[in-house]
């Protein structure tokens, strides 16, 4: 297994830059895209310039549009694609793979009408068992440079982690283990609700004050959501929960905190996804978690005040005046196991 | 099962616990072999304290264990091995017995009759007649995959996984099975089912093998494991009752026992390893319902006292005199009642579809080769924490299947809907209370009930993933389905558990209401109806 061909598919800035760590890690590994002709720019130039300009892939990438080619040569398949596309992907994918494949997805979303997460949505679409999640601090293009950062494999299965470890573990990439695939997957969707309220705001000119008060509050609320769904609080204190909102919320890299410095600044959600070329998960998350919220009946007010910017049409001042004029009580509402 | 096979299970089954134990001793160290025997020495020693001194099976056990005590103290290394080997092999022994072949051949003939008038109550004369067979399918439905479940006995091994609620389940399945024109079902059932004089006749007939529950030693359970997973390879087909004790509560069971559920993928790598002809696996869960349990009072009793403590075991319920089976079983029939077996659809060893050929299926009703999920580089390996997995995943599949599956009577209705409506107007008392007092009110008014009836009954209707609903309430109104479960609820129970007074639903016996009411548990109906809704704890 020490020599497993490696396949990932999405050659997005993420899945590019994966591919990149798992090159290095000089692992043969096949990039899938959709797009034949990036397949071929990638192949014929050694890189990702739409998705991940600037920086060389080791050859030992090759890029292919043959999902079938992909996993009859890989067992291990990282599937990074937008939450919105994984859906459809993994029905294509499911016509190839068989029980002996391992899927580790790396979509920090929950899909929007069914509140599905991702790899409910992989047990649905593929006969694979062995499933896990990649999420944590992963700034694509600070990992891409080769800056030291950590990641988690959440998976119900020793072997995702083993075979993960083994094949994209190094020197300044550090894989953790966790059996929490809720909490991981909660936390990944989440913490974009939290970076595009952070980018609000930053654009308003609020400190460091502020953004500490959001992502505190904010994995508060991510741990009340996810408990309810049933997750390990714990999970929200690691890799994929505070780790992965203190690098969204402080970056300007992130393309959640992009989004909400823009709506501070007055542009309208339409004028800034019209202008993007990558998927802001977190516009349609905040959506899905709303709804969902008012289902259950959960209390999460950042995620009604961003709900609120988005979709009703809510100036971003008088939404923070909302926001700060929510009643405060006890700080933890929920106690940890004893 | 046969008499060579059963002598080599036997056999097998402690060999190949013995060797994983030495195995594990050989990365330990001997310390290791000294830990499991004292620890068996220990719950063996504390259960036969319990027993009674003067009875000879509880002597002859002391002594054993007395001799291997002393042996203990002196010997080391190998000599370990030998004990432990002899503890396994009395183990093994015990589990499968010494049966008798000549009885086993009679019963094999004999006791589907007898059953029969066990089941029907009619005279033996009644055995004779050519119409017996129409007039238990009177009283026992079979429905659900019943054609495919028998096919696929062709194609590969059974273990039927049923929901369980009364000692009766055993029996009442081991008649559908032969209705159904399949051999018996093999069976760990309970030594107080071999020392029951209605059932140990039984017992031969469905392969049974014994299972001591009071022994606690890990390495008791360990031989059963695997005497079920060699009795898999050897072809037979199991009966587990996956819940591993009747449900006390009333409730279809939502949480499984994965140790026995687990020897099924055990066995199908095993017999890949073997390259056996049919290695398949399926999994067919199966749920009985009844209008009326046979032990209702006492498994509620239990429940309630038992919230949050371990459990007991209950050795003296109604099961153990016969007059009152006999009772139980009269009345039901005379009431011409139904008891439902409705088989689901048949699974493979990690959860998937099975289809008419015993192809399994992904979710988009794909195949898929299940060789595929214990394969490592082309060979079929064990790999405990991932067969563990697959057997969680397993396990949520069938308990999907039981909450489709279940098939909902009137007796359950209206036991929910009336603990319902006394909770409702006494929101001040607790559970408890509510159960001892029944509250400011000693009856209901039916027409009340009737619409609460109507309410829950389209809440069940409104939910995609189940449940089945019984023929009375697919056909009559609310007041109809009230009438025939206070039918049910004043026959055969001690006290019943409520009765009609004019216009008025006496509640009687709470705890009856609250057993047959959490039969709805697993449809969430505290949301679908927002208050007016009760269940325990």
């Amino acid at each position: 297994m020490t020599d497993e061909t490696v396949g990932v598919i999405g050659a997005g800035s993420w899945g590019t830059t994966l591919a990149k760590v798992l090159g290095e890690n000089g692992r043969r590994t096949l990039l899938w895209s959709r797009r034949s002709e990036l397949c071929q720019e990638i192949n014929a130039t050694r890189r990702n310039e739409v998705y991940l300009p600037g920086i060389d892939l080791p050859t030992t990438v090759e890029a292919t549009h043959d999902l079938e080619r992909v996993s009859a040569s890989a067992q291990l398949l990282l599937l990074v694609v937008p939450s919105h596309g994984l859906r459809q992907i993994a029905y294509e994918l499911g016509d190839h793979v068989s029980g002996e494949h391992v899927i580790v997805h790396a979509t920090k979303g929950i899909e929007q009408e069914s509140f599905k997460r991702m790899s409910e949505v992989l047990r649905e679409e593929t006969c694979v068992r062995k499933i896990g999640v990649l999420s944590g601090p992963n700034l694509a293009r600070e990992l891409a440079l080769g800056q030291p950062t950590g990641t988690l494999i959440a998976s119900r299965y020793d072997e995702v982690f083993r075979r993960c470890h083994a094949t994209l573990h190094n020197g300044y990439f550090r894989v953790y283990w966790g059996e929490d695939v809720v909490g991981a997957e909660v936390g990944g969707a989440f913490k974009n609700i939290v970076s595009l309220a952070s980018g609000i705001a930053t654009g308003l000119g609020f400190g460091d004050n502020t953004r500490a008060l959001l992502v505190t509050r904010g994995i508060s609320e991510m741990a009340r959501l996810g408990m309810t769904m049933g997750a390990n609080i714990l999970t929200f204190a690691g890799m994929a929960g505070i780790g992965d909102v203190v690098a969204t919320c402080f970056s300007s890299l992130s393309r959640n905190h992009q989004v909400g410095l823009r709506l501070a600044r007055g542009e309208s959600l339409a004028e800034i996804q019209g202008g993007m070329n990558m998927v802001a998960e977190g516009v349609k998350t905040s959506k899905a978690v709303h709804s969902f919220a008012l289902r259950k009946g959960i209390e999460l007010p950042i995620v009604r005040a961003v709900h609120r910017v988005l979709y009703e049409g809510q100036d971003v001042q008088s939404a923070v005046r909302e926001l700060m004029a929510t009643p405060t009580g006890a700080e933890f509402l929920v106690s940890l196991p004893s | 099962m046969r008499p060579e096979h059963r002598d080599r299970a036997k056999i097998d089954a402690a060999r190949r616990v013995t060797e994983r134990y030495f195995e594990d001793a050989a990365a330990r160290g001997d310390d290791y072999l000294e830990g499991v025997l004292n620890d068996t020495l220990y719950h063996e020693q504390r259960r036969l304290e319990r027993e009674n001194p003067s009875d000879a099976k509880t002597r002859a056990e002391l002594a054993f264990y007395q001799g291997i005590r002393r042996e203990l103290l002196q010997l080391q290394g190998s000599d370990l091995r030998s004990l432990l080997d002899r503890v396994t092999r009395r183990f093994s022994d015990e589990i499968v017995g010494n049966f008798d072949e000549r009885v086993y051949q009679l019963t094999t003939t004999v006791v589907p009759a007898g059953l029969s008038v066990l089941l029907s109550a009619a005279s033996p004369r009644q055995l004779l007649s050519g119409s017996l067979r129409q007039r238990l399918g009177e009283h026992l439905q079979i429905q659900g995959a019943v054609d495919q479940v028998r096919k696929l006995l062709e194609k590969g091994t059974l273990i039927v996984v049923p929901t369980h609620s009364s000692h009766l389940d055993s029996i009442v399945l081991g008649y559908a099975v032969y209705l159904m024109g399949m051999p018996p079902l093999l069976y760990g059932a309970g030594l107080n089912l071999f020392t029951n004089p209605l059932t140990s006749f039984f017992m031969h007939n469905l392969g049974a093998y014994r299972v001591d529950r009071k022994k606690s030693a890990a390495l008791y359970k360990d031989v059963l494991k695997e005497y079920a997973s060699v009795s898999l390879e050897l072809g037979y087909s199991n009966l587990f009752f996956p819940g591993g004790t009747r449900s006390r509560s009333g409730a279809v069971e939502q949480k499984l026992k994965k140790g026995l559920l687990g020897t099924g993928l055990e066995a199908y790598v095993n017999n890949l390893r073997a390259k056996r002809e049919n290695p398949n696996l399926y999994v067919v869960p199966c749920t009985i319902s009844y209008k009326l349990v046979l032990e209702a009072e006492t498994l509620i009793d239990d429940y309630l006292k038992e919230i949050g403590k371990s459990r007991y075991i209950i050795e003296d319920d109604e099961f153990s005199k016969p007059r009152k089976v006999l009772k139980f079983l009269s009345n039901i029939m005379s009431l011409d009642s139904r008891i439902v077996i409705t088989f689901s659809a048949p699974l493979d060893i990690v959860g998937n579809r099975v289809d008419g050929e015993g192809r399994s299926l992904d979710a988009r009703g794909r195949a898929v080769d299940p060789f595929s999920y214990v394969a490592r580089g082309g060979e079929p390996v064990h790999d405990e924490q991932r067969d563990n997995q697959y057997t969680n995943e397993l396990s949520e599949a069938i308990v999907a299947a039981f909450r489709r599956d279940n098939v909902v009577m009137s007796t359950h209705v209206v036991g929910h809907a009336s603990m319902a409506l006394l909770k409702q107007k006494n929101p001040e008392l607790d559970l408890y209370r509510l159960l001892r007092t029944g509250g400011e009110l000693p009856s209901l008014e039916i027409s009340e009930l009737a619409e609460q009836v109507d309410r829950v009954i389209a809440a069940l209707r409104d939910n995609p993933s189940g449940p089945r609903l019984g023929r009375e309430l697919d056909q009559g109104d609310a007041r109809m389905i009230i009438d025939d479960a206070l039918r049910y609820f004043g026959t055969y129970h001690t006290q019943p558990a409520a009765i009609r007074r004019g216009s008025r639903f006496v509640h009687q016996h709470r705890n009856l209401l609250l057993y047959y009411g959490n039969r709805l548990n697993a449809y969430d109906l505290g949301r679908r109806l927002g208050g007016a809704y009760v269940q325990a704890a």
